[in-house]
């Protein structure tokens, strides 16, 4: 098994946002800034390798019509951790993020690969998977965020960019986000045909 | 066949204790840190809204039904006293409740307001703990805000600052105006209104909502305080 291609797959070729299509709630919820959605990456990272770690090394205990349960009770504990670590040290943090951070446990990302990778492999191909897949989901949140922060707030980190700029409203809603995902998908799927190509 | 049932049983059940045996650990390490950070934050709340003033302890009252939490602080100004109160309010926004402290003097008019709790759309409605900066990425990186744009108001949110002034108990009226700014001031309160998030109309109807029901609120609360204080001499 090639480690390394089980830790960068999570980026480019199989980045859980725009090749699998999952975890698109918090994708569009807290790419409202670019701090929201570093921390929104920290915390769903820890999440993500927590629970692929246990989930591998459990995985031979578990009975297969019992996973669903067990799987969402681990990654449970882990969201709890997160969410309670937050409250205590980084107040500011959890009351701008607010529900997402509860919402991880309900990130399909996580379950997905606790079901797609961590309950057939190895706990050390597991965390590197959890590593790459959660620099990838991060990766997509943070270029998303960077793209509606500086147009839908005119602020980059929380900074204004340029002073009196009124900043189009749309890019914060919702449909902005649409609209960001939608080129940047197009982006990508432009490079890979290029690459096709050649 | 009982096997088939124990095993699983037994296991997940083993899960589960493990995990919240985990948890409880995680609790208690963070549970006075969090219990710690909510009462600073109340007392630095309390200072905002009533700013100068020596308050009290925390007075409750059942008022329709619900418990109702106040603090009374009185203030030496020109040599008279005067007297603030501070109350604690709800309502409900986009996400779960909106919880705010509210700082009034004896006509009613608002001293400050900040917000304690709130889970609203980040970006959206969680602008309604916004801090203010004039401060722009290009000065941030040249070193602090230029002299042109200190602000001249405390590193407060700008959208709980504009309550100031603002009188509580005479319906508050919400006009569309972006961001508030100190300019924006007098034509404001001419008005008694403040200026509402962009994008975010049900949460700052949720925190004027709470406002004039909080101060409906401490009229009673405090006359039915008065009418107990008043038998209780008797």
């Amino acid at each position: 098994m090639n480690y390394w291609k089980e830790l960068v797959k999570g980026i480019w070729s199989r980045n859980p946002q725009m090749v699998i299509g999952l975890g698109f709630c918090p994708t569009l919820a807290v790419s409202t800034s670019l701090s929201n959605a570093l921390w929104m990456t920290l915390a769903a990272t820890f999440v993500l390798v927590g629970s692929n770690l246990i989930i591998s090394s459990i995985r031979k205990i578990v009975p297969g019509h019992l996973r669903i349960p067990i799987f969402i009770t681990i990654i449970a504990t882990f969201v709890t951790v997160v969410d309670l670590l937050l409250e205590a040290y980084q107040p500011e943090v959890y009351r701008s993020l607010g529900i997402f951070i509860p919402l991880i446990v309900v990130n399909c990302i996580i379950l997905g690969r606790a079901e797609e990778f961590a309950q057939k492999n190895g706990v050390f191909v597991s965390v590197l998977d959890g590593i790459g897949m959660g620099i990838g989901f991060g990766l997509t949140l943070v270029v998303l965020a960077a793209v509606r922060e500086v147009l839908g707030a005119n602020r980059l980190f929380g900074y204004p960019l340029i002073p009196g700029m009124e900043p189009a409203a749309v890019m914060v809603l919702a449909p902005g986000a649409f609209f960001t995902l939608a080129f940047m998908l197009w982006g990508m799927n432009a490079i890979n045909a290029r690459k096709k190509r050649k | 066949m009982i096997r088939e049932i124990l095993k699983p049983t037994l296991i997940i059940v083993a899960v589960a204790f493990i995990c919240v045996m985990a948890l409880s650990q995680v609790q208690r390490v963070t549970a006075p840190q969090i219990a710690a950070r909510a009462l600073e934050k109340q007392q630095q709340s309390l200072a905002l809204v009533l700013p100068g003033f020596d308050t009290g302890p925390a007075l409750t009252a059942r008022v329709e039904g619900k418990d109702f939490t106040w603090w009374e602080g009185v203030k030496q100004e020109d040599g008279a006293e005067r007297k603030g109160f501070a109350f604690l309010t709800k309502s409900p926004g986009y996400g779960g409740d909106v919880e705010s402290m509210v700082g009034v003097d004896e006509n009613g008019i608002i001293l400050g307001l900040s917000i304690l709790q709130q889970a609203e759309t980040p970006g959206l409605g969680d602008r309604c703990v916004e801090v203010a900066s004039r401060e722009t990425l290009f000065d941030h990186i040249r070193g602090g805000v230029p002299v042109r744009d200190l602000p001249d108001e405390a590193p407060i949110p700008w959208f709980q600052n504009q309550f100031k002034g603002v009188n509580a108990g005479a319906g508050i009226a919400v006009q569309r105006r972006g961001n508030w700014d100190p300019e924006m001031r007098e034509s404001l309160l001419a008005l008694n209104a403040i200026s509402a998030l962009t994008g975010a109309t049900i949460t700052t109807d949720a925190v004027v909502k709470s406002v004039e029901r909080g101060m409906a609120l401490l009229v009673k609360a405090r006359a039915a305080a008065a009418g107990q204080g008043a038998e209780a001499k008797k």
